[in-house]
């Protein structure tokens, strides 16, 4: 049985968050690269060690929360569902939509990815709020092992969004076992290093975009698929529920499904009965009744995503929506406003400022970060409400002294300690 | 409530003088009963009082009792105001009779709330333990049967069997709610699977745990007869053995065992000799046959204990708990009149048993895949008004599972059970013999189900056991026999009353020419006025057509059965689905590729440490680079440029590494 080896879902969500991981590392690496480079190679080499250390570190740790958590959820599963079980797995088939749906697109775009972490890491590394500095020397031992923690953490944090999805994606299979799980995760793992190491090793980026295209589509095939196995479960639970879980019995035959409801029924192919059809279930949500709902399901899916694309394609050619001179995509989520996005945008001016900032970043013998630029800034000269006149004036500042860098949410909390909070909009 | 007649109609009188004959019994009296079935309240099995269905007011019905020869009126009064009803006197041949035999839509009309029927005819030529229940849609299930019991002689004093006591047990099983109310449940949608309600206890005299006080050294003749209308029961009596002296109304050679196996409508008349001594009583068991439930519910006590007392000053015996259900196989039974095994058939009908569903998602019942939908005009009626045609099957309907027999043509009845339950088979107006009973084939072991084949079978026994109610195992095959001998219209069907409301039975019109000869078979004027009072049709084919008999235009059909694979709409949605995918599919792969052009780029201007822009003069990245306007040319230059980059960066990288 398949389902009990090989976890599609979760190959693509490990695969995916690989591929993520691979890229914050080689921006670092990249970083390292060009700051240190060849000038101080024993350094260079110690910064390496430590990103890799840093990295593997997070990722173990992920690995033993992720292991405890689907642990924990198979031990516990039957206590949980119970006779709900059809309810509960239509419930993770949505969630899991709803994940891979946001997750899958940005695969696509390999380069905004790497533009998104670079400008993620170049805060970070630019930005050191000084309340960490100052206590218990942490600001110092977060300095010097700058190249191991920011890995860890960002590694850590992606790696506990991985093992959600994992989670999330793995227990949508109905009759799943925790044994479903160890190797999809490790094909995942490596798919992904070679794939991150292709990218940054050579391989023609063209046939590289193929295969990320391929394996988009693929889980796109399945998002559709646990969509609509979704409906399928919860129209399965109503019936099963009103004729007190006789059906689930039933085999394939008549009297195994809501002939009401049904928009085509075949006599075999049940994927939680014959070999085979499971792995249809796995990668197309294949199921031998269509209800109505899940039909409709599968079709309004795609139908979905494809108008999304289409948007999103628009965009990209415009840089707004159609008929929307000032709407972008990202207006339209939610999250967007509640967390104030807005706020933390950077023009492309901003960016290059950051990166040319990050550029000038030097490490000291012992690993510490300095910044090498002018120090000639003061605490306050930046610190007017003008964002612009901040980040103009932002060359500036030895990074012990550095307060006014407040372009992050963190940077601005932090600074709160000296008592000059400001908020921008 | 017995009375007898001194002088009646001249024609009682007739049959009266012919019993007189050949009988020798000094007089044949004639058992008038008036009964009125209305709606009254009871607490059967002590856990709480529900509607039953009651006699005159009073529950439970009265068992009766007549002798061989006598005749019986009962007059039948529907008093309920919600159902319509009927009687049929189980097991009763009913010679000359077939329009008192019962069953609504096959020889009779259904009765109306308010009107009255009578059924009028001769115990003629049977002894034994018979019942009487209502034939129509499970009511009986509701406490409207009762025992018939015929005496074989005066007192019984022709029983061949010697005995001291004679002791009448009925068993059966009892529900929570009325017919009515789990027929809505049971035939659903929702029940799919056809799960049999199940019963919530086992009763026996309509009570339970009863007391039997029994003298010691004394043989007692217990009647035994399932009355209920669903579980078959294994029944023991704890260290008595019985011997069993008659089954159905069919003496047998005496056969001793310790315990029966008693299917609904089977009766079984046992000898049981009592203990000399009295310091000890004993355990009377009932237990269902629970592979017959769909689910065992926790507190169902599949046990049911009553006492057999030698000693009223001692305690009550415990339950008797068994290691095994060894049981009788009444297959093996000799009637004590040994007749051999009859030849072979003239007739041989094939039944194949399924449960299946049809359009509406219910669960049906399946002889040959036709579920028995009741015609519009009574079968009989078809046959008493169809004149020279009432041979032709065709105009009893495409849906009733009617069968013609000739006078006197001997007819096999092959079973087949593709089904996985135990189904109790009932003909009426006839005894059959039993040739063949396969064993079960359980699908729990994945044997497939097994059909009777005429040319390679076990040998038929010499002399073959003879009942009317014999069970069938499930997924197997059994083989019965009987002459048709008996002009009328008779029904043959599960007696699991939920299996004949999902329409497992099948009509057997049986020398239709006789019928319409006999003067007895006439429909009464009683009969034609409860007919037109429930506005039935008397005349005509299964459809009511009168004028062209072969017409059947308008006849109730079953509902449709549900295709196996795909149907139109499922091909439409299919192939709806396959496109949007593709159509997905195709718009990834679209959007996917559109980064094609700006990937290599950007994606080394990071390596390189710059800024994700494809030139200086092109800061809006990604969204211009798409832009039509983005030349071949610029990307040509910049594949270069990136080759020189990569390999340059690949060197570096093998130098850090």
């Amino acid at each position: 049985m398949p389902n009990k080896v090989f976890n599609v879902a979760v190959f693509f969500v490990v695969f995916r968050e690989c591929l993520e991981a691979v890229v914050i590392i080689s921006v670092l690496l990249s970083f390292l690269k060009q700051s240190i480079g060849d000038k101080n190679p024993k350094l260079h080499k110690k910064l390496k060690t430590q990103v890799w250390i840093g990295c593997i570190g997070g990722f173990i740790i992920c690995l033993a929360i992720g292991c405890g958590f689907i642990g924990a959820y198979y031990s516990l599963q039957k206590d949980i569902f119970g006779s709900a079980e059809d309810l509960w797995e239509g419930i993770f088939c949505m969630i899991a939509t709803c994940m891979i749906t946001m997750m899958g697109i940005p695969m696509l775009r390999m380069n905004k990815m790497q533009g998104k972490w670079r400008i993620k890491i170049a805060k970070s590394l630019v930005e050191v709020p000084k309340r960490k500095r100052d206590f218990f020397r942490i600001g110092f031992l977060t300095r010097r092992y700058a190249m191991f923690i920011l890995p860890f953490i960002t590694v850590l944090r992606e790696g506990l969004e991985a093992v959600v999805f994992v989670a999330g994606a793995g227990i949508t299979t109905k009759g799943s076992h925790a044994s479903a799980y160890p190797l999809p995760v490790v094909v995942g793992l490596i798919a992904g290093g070679l794939v991150g190491f292709l990218l940054y090793y050579g391989a023609s980026r063209s046939s590289l975009q193929i295969f990320l295209v391929i394996s988009t589509s693929i889980l796109y095939l399945i998002s559709a698929g646990l969509f609509s196995r979704g409906a399928w479960y919860f129209e399965n639970y109503r019936f099963n529920k009103a004729s007190g879980g006789d059906a689930s019995e039933g085999g394939d035959g008549n009297g195994s499904y809501n002939i009401k409801k049904a928009v085509y029924h075949v006599n075999c192919c049940n994927p939680e009965l014959d070999n085979g059809w499971d792995i249809f279930n796995a990668l197309l949500g294949w199921q031998n009744t269509g209800y109505l709902s899940s039909m409709l399901c599968y079709n309004i899916y795609w139908l979905a995503l494809i108008i999304v694309l289409g948007l999103m394609i628009y965009e990209e050619r415009h840089n707004h929506l159609p008929f929307m001179k000032n709407v972008q995509m990202k207006h339209l989520n939610p999250g967007y406003w509640i967390k104030n996005k807005k706020k933390n945008e950077m023009t492309e001016e901003e960016q290059e400022k950051l990166f040319s900032r990050m550029d000038d970043l030097r490490f000291a013998e012992d690993g510490v970060i300095e910044e090498s630029g002018t120090i000639q800034g003061d605490a306050t000269e930046s610190s007017g409400p003008d964002k612009k006149n901040a980040e103009v004036s932002g060359k500036v500042v030895e990074l012990a002294t550095t307060n006014t860098q407040e372009k992050s949410n963190d940077s601005q909390n932090s600074s709160s300690s000296q008592g000059r909070t400001q908020y921008w909009h | 409530m017995v009375t007898i007649a001194a002088a009646a109609a001249s024609r009682r009188m007739l049959s009266v003088l012919l019993l007189l004959c050949l009988s020798g019994v000094a007089w044949a009296k004639t058992h008038r009963f008036e009964w009125t079935a209305a709606w009254g309240s009871q607490d059967v099995d002590g856990v709480g009082v529900r509607p039953v269905i009651t006699c005159n007011g009073q529950w439970p019905w009265p068992d009766i009792r007549v002798d061989k020869g006598d005749q019986v009126e009962v007059y039948l009064t529907n008093g309920m105001n919600d159902s319509t009803t009927s009687l049929h006197f189980h097991g009763l041949f009913q010679r000359d009779s077939g329009q008192m035999d019962g069953p609504p839509m096959v020889t009779n009309c259904p009765l109306v709330p308010g009107d009255t029927i009578l059924y009028n005819f001769t115990v003629a030529d049977q002894v034994g333990t018979y019942w009487y229940h209502s034939h129509t849609a499970g009511q009986y299930e509701d406490g409207m049967r009762g025992l018939f019991i015929i005496n074989d002689g005066e007192n019984n004093k022709d029983y061949p069997y010697e005995y001291d006591e004679e002791v009448v047990l009925s068993i059966g099983d009892w529900y929570t709610e009325t017919v009515t109310d789990l027929s809505k449940a049971f035939l659903n949608l929702y029940n799919p699977t056809g799960a049999e309600p199940i019963p919530r206890n086992l009763i026996l005299n309509n009570t339970r745990n009863l007391t039997w006080d029994v003298k010691p050294d004394t043989t007692y003749l217990l009647r035994i007869c399932n009355i209920g209308g669903f579980v078959s029961q294994y029944f023991w009596i704890e260290d008595h053995d019985m011997t069993v002296v008659q089954i159905d109304g069919v003496y047998t050679q005496p056969n001793t065992t310790n315990m029966l196996y008693v299917t609904v409508a089977q009766r079984y008349s046992v000898l049981i000799h009592t203990k000399n001594d009295t310091n000890q009583n004993f355990a009377i068991m009932q237990k269902f046959d629970e592979t017959m439930l769909d689910v065992i519910p926790k507190e169902l006590e599949l046990n049911s204990t009553s006492f057999m007392m030698y000693n009223d000053s001692l305690p009550k015996p415990e339950q008797d708990v068994v290691d095994e259900l060894d049981f009788l196989d009444d297959f093996y039974l000799t009637p004590l009149h040994k007749e051999e095994a009859l030849g072979e058939p003239d007739h041989r009908i094939t039944l194949d048993v399924v449960m299946d569903n049809l359009m509406d998602g219910k669960n049906y019942a399946f002889f040959n895949n036709i579920t028995y939908t009741a015609p519009k005009v009574p079968t009989l009626m078809t046959v008493l008004s169809a004149g020279d045609q009432a041979d032709d099957v065709t105009i009893y309907g495409s849906n009733t599972n009617t069968f013609v027999l000739k006078k006197d043509e001997i007819v096999e009845l092959v079973l087949n059970n593709q089904d996985t339950g135990n189904h109790p088979f009932h003909l009426h107006g006839h005894v059959f013999q039993a040739l063949i009973r396969d064993v079960e084939y359980d699908d729990a072991l994945g044997l497939k189900p097994v059909s009777y084949d005429p040319d390679d079978h076990a040998p038929f026994p010499e002399y073959p056991m003879i009942r009317d109610t014999i069970y069938l195992r499930p997924q197997s095959n059994l083989v019965i026999r009987f002459k048709a001998d008996n002009p009328g219209v008779w029904f043959f069907h599960c007696h699991i009353e939920w299996h004949l409301l999902q329409g497992l039975a099948i009509v057997l019109v049986e020398d239709p020419a006789s019928i319409q000869a006999s003067s007895s078979q006439a429909i009464t004027a009683n009969h034609l006025s409860v007919c037109a009072n429930s506005s039935t049709l008397i005349k005509g084919n299964a459809a009511g057509n009168t004028d062209n008999f072969l017409d059947l235009t308008g006849e109730h059909v079953q509902l449709d059965s549900i295709p196996t694979g795909f149907t139109k709409k499922g091909i439409i949605a299919m192939t709806f689905s396959c496109f949007a995918g593709t159509l997905g599919l195709v718009t990834i792969a679209i959007y996917g590729l559109l980064d094609v052009k700006s990937l290599d780029n950007v994606a080394f201007n990071i390596m390189s440490g710059g800024a994700p822009t494809v030139s200086p003069d092109d800061k809006n990245t990604s969204a211009q680079e798409l832009d039509e306007e983005f030349e071949a040319k610029q990307i040509d230059e910049m594949l270069e440029k990136s080759e020189a980059q990569k390999s340059k960066l690949l060197g570096k990288f093998k130098n850090i590494f």
